[in-house]
């Protein structure tokens, strides 16, 4: 029956141009939509998943109750202590209580590729005018560049020139631009008990977000002294192997120690809702368009099944069966939704090849040049658009073509279609 | 014998009308009968109940000893594509399909196009046809259509043909020819023709004719002395 189908089709160009329109556009649309959304949280998670570390153990974050310091002010003597106004806040000494236990499990792990102890610290940064609040880390550079890249990020400098110690410290753009200070000037920089170190600026990293580019980086050594916590981190940063078993690996580690431990994922969980809202969007979007699409289907094979009945009566008189009926306007719907979808991916691939040769990002000062927007071209978004095209075909045609099967040949010629 | 009817009646519609009361013949193999009357005689519908394209409320009509009514839908459909052939009084034309096409669908329903086309072309060459094959029907006069229905109708090479009124939308001229197809559909090939036809002269072609009047038979009579 498909030869008479695509007869029927021919026979109707208009409308059937006009229906295949509707499929191509759902499908066009899914694949650049769905493109366009990979594309974005691909290189999204490429650049968490390679700027960053993959996990991070951090120091316990550990606060005050109002019973906290009873036994340190008054023994084990006094039974009831009240306090007016008791004491309260996070406790300042936090750090990872056993960093060479950890050091060794890492070492022993194979799914770790590197780790970096760190003592991160909030600092203030002044060079004569305002002090600027900004994060201040205390690291060992040579591991630290094997966890992120801010050594491969650096404009000016290299990071390994913090690890001569001498209170060097590399800046992100933005802090030296708030700052208002140049390479191999002194800064004051003032952590913890507010008295104020100088440190000398051997180099600056960029990194193209503003966030992480306001803080700095010094030796461990350094940063411990001028915090007055010698011997102490507060976070291991760690890479591994298989960045997907991030999440896996972080959740067993919690179950074992008493350190706050989470993956790149499980910390940026709030964008990974966003990139389901954006699924639900393309699906929503692509709902609409193969809706209307599909009534339009509708619309045309119920006008065929109107005016072929006289057909439909002949086609049963020779022997034709019901089902044979109920196929000849299935085919119709799904040649309809198979040429709409293979126009509609070709249309969308090519509309894609397009997107991504599109210049993206960059600065318009010219010290970051523009890349091109990330499409992942996928099969299976094809073969999604493909089955979504067919199936919303097969499913607006089911009704006009179970509508001309139900009729008897009898009830056509009585009815003196001519 | 070859279709039996016996006591056929037959209702329809709401209310509901009496359109056949007891109808009883037989229709023995190769015989070439006209079912005559008036309008609303109940003929068309008695030739639709002996071809199984409608089912009786009374009564049975057995064709090679098989009861229509309590045959399957598959078997109906198989039994229409290759003991059965159709004409109709308007053409019943697919217009999308051209004269060739046409005359072989109910050979595609078995895949049999490729082993009757030269069935196909040698019955349109005798019907003055051959070289229009390949036009549409709307390319075609109104006589040229009735007789690519009637090419389509012989192209299984059924053993019944059922014509109605193949020649109440024609000319003379015309009518004479789809008569001249029947008669030698019947002649050649041995084939049973039921005719249903109100042009006496017609009816009078065939070897007997049973004449129709409000739903009954009124006569049965004998036309040639080939036929028993």
């Amino acid at each position: 029956m498909i030869f008479l189908a695509i007869r029927y089709l021919f026979s109707k160009k208009r409308q059937s141009l006009f229906t295949l329109l509707g499929i191509f556009l759902g499908a066009a649309s899914f694949v650049i939509i769905s493109g366009f959304f990979s594309g974005f949280k691909h290189f999204f998670i490429d650049n968490l998943v390679n700027n960053s570390a993959h996990i991070f153990i951090q120091a316990k974050q550990d606060f005050l109750q109002s019973h906290s310091l009873d036994s340190a002010f008054f023994g084990s003597e006094i039974q009831h202590t009240f306090w007016k106004s008791g004491p309260a806040g996070e406790k300042d000494y936090n750090r990872i209580e056993n960093p060479q236990g950890w050091y060794q499990r890492l070492e022993a792990d194979n799914r770790v590729e590197a780790y970096s102890p760190q003592l991160v610290v909030p600092a203030l940064f002044s060079k004569g005018g305002t002090p600027i609040s900004a994060g201040f880390t205390g690291c060992l550079p040579e591991k630290q560049s094997l966890v992120n890249t801010v050594a491969a990020n650096m404009v000016e400098g290299k990071f390994s020139d913090i690890g001569s110690g001498g209170n060097r410290i590399i800046v992100g753009q933005e802090l030296l631009n708030r700052l208002g200070a140049k390479i191999f000037q002194n800064v004051m920089v003032s952590v913890g008990d507010g008295k104020q170190t100088p440190f000398q600026i051997v180099g600056t990293f960029d990194s193209g977000n503003k966030r992480s580019d306001l803080q700095a980086y010094g030796l461990l050594a350094d940063v411990q002294r001028a915090n007055h916590s010698l011997n102490r981190i507060n976070e291991i940063d760690v890479r591994l192997f298989d960045y997907e078993q991030s999440a896996t690996i972080a959740t067993t580690w919690s179950l074992i120690s008493s350190e706050t431990i989470e993956s790149w994922d499980q910390r940026n969980s709030s964008i990974f809702t966003m990139f389901a809202l954006q699924a639900m969007m393309r699906n929503l979007i692509v709902f609409v368009v193969m809706l209307v699409a599909g009534f339009g289907i509708y619309n045309v094979l119920m006008m065929t099944v109107t005016q072929k009945m006289k057909d439909i009566a002949i086609l049963q008189t020779m022997g034709y069966e019901s089902w044979e009926i109920r196929v000849l306007f299935l085919y119709q719907g799904f040649i309809l939704g198979l040429v709409g979808a293979i126009l509609g991916l070709i249309a969308g691939y090519l509309i894609c090849k397009y997107i991504q040769t599109l210049p993206f990002g960059g600065r318009a000062d010219s010290t970051r040049p523009a890349g091109h927007l990330t499409i992942v071209i996928t099969a299976g978004v094809y073969l999604q658009a493909c089955l979504l095209s067919i199936l919303s075909a097969l499913i607006a045609s089911f009704l006009p073509a179970r509508s001309a099967a139900k009729f008897t040949p009898i009830e056509i010629i009585r009815g003196g279609a001519a | 014998m070859s279709i039996l009817c016996s006591k056929v009646g037959k209702k329809i519609g709401d209310p509901i009308t009496q359109i056949l009361t007891d109808i009883t013949f037989e229709v023995p193999d190769g015989q070439f009968l006209s079912l005559t009357g008036r309008s609303g005689s109940g003929k068309s519908t008695l030739l639709y109940l002996l071809s199984g394209l409608d089912s009786v409320s009374t009564g049975t009509v057995v064709v090679e000893n098989s009861d229509l009514s309590k045959m399957k839908r598959k078997e109906i459909a198989h039994f229409r594509n290759e003991k059965i052939g159709f004409v109709f009084q308007f053409n019943y034309l697919i217009a999308e399909l051209s004269v060739l096409e046409n005359v072989l669908l109910p050979a595609k329903k078995y895949k049999q196009e490729k082993t009757r086309l030269e069935l196909a072309k040698s019955i349109l060459e005798k019907v003055g046809l051959k070289e229009k094959l390949k036009r549409l029907p709307r390319q075609l006069s109104g006589g040229e259509e009735q007789r690519v229905a009637i090419a389509r109708a012989l192209i299984m090479e059924p053993k019944y043909l059922f014509a109605d009124e193949p020649t109440g939308a024609l000319d003379t001229v015309n009518g004479e020819v789809v008569m001249k197809m029947l008669k030698e559909a019947h002649e050649d090939k041995k084939t049973t023709v039921i005719l249903v036809t109100h042009e006496l002269d017609y009816a009078r072609r065939a070897q007997r004719e049973i004449t129709l009047a409000d739903g009954k038979v009124v006569s049965d009579s004998i036309l040639s002395s080939q036929t028993k």
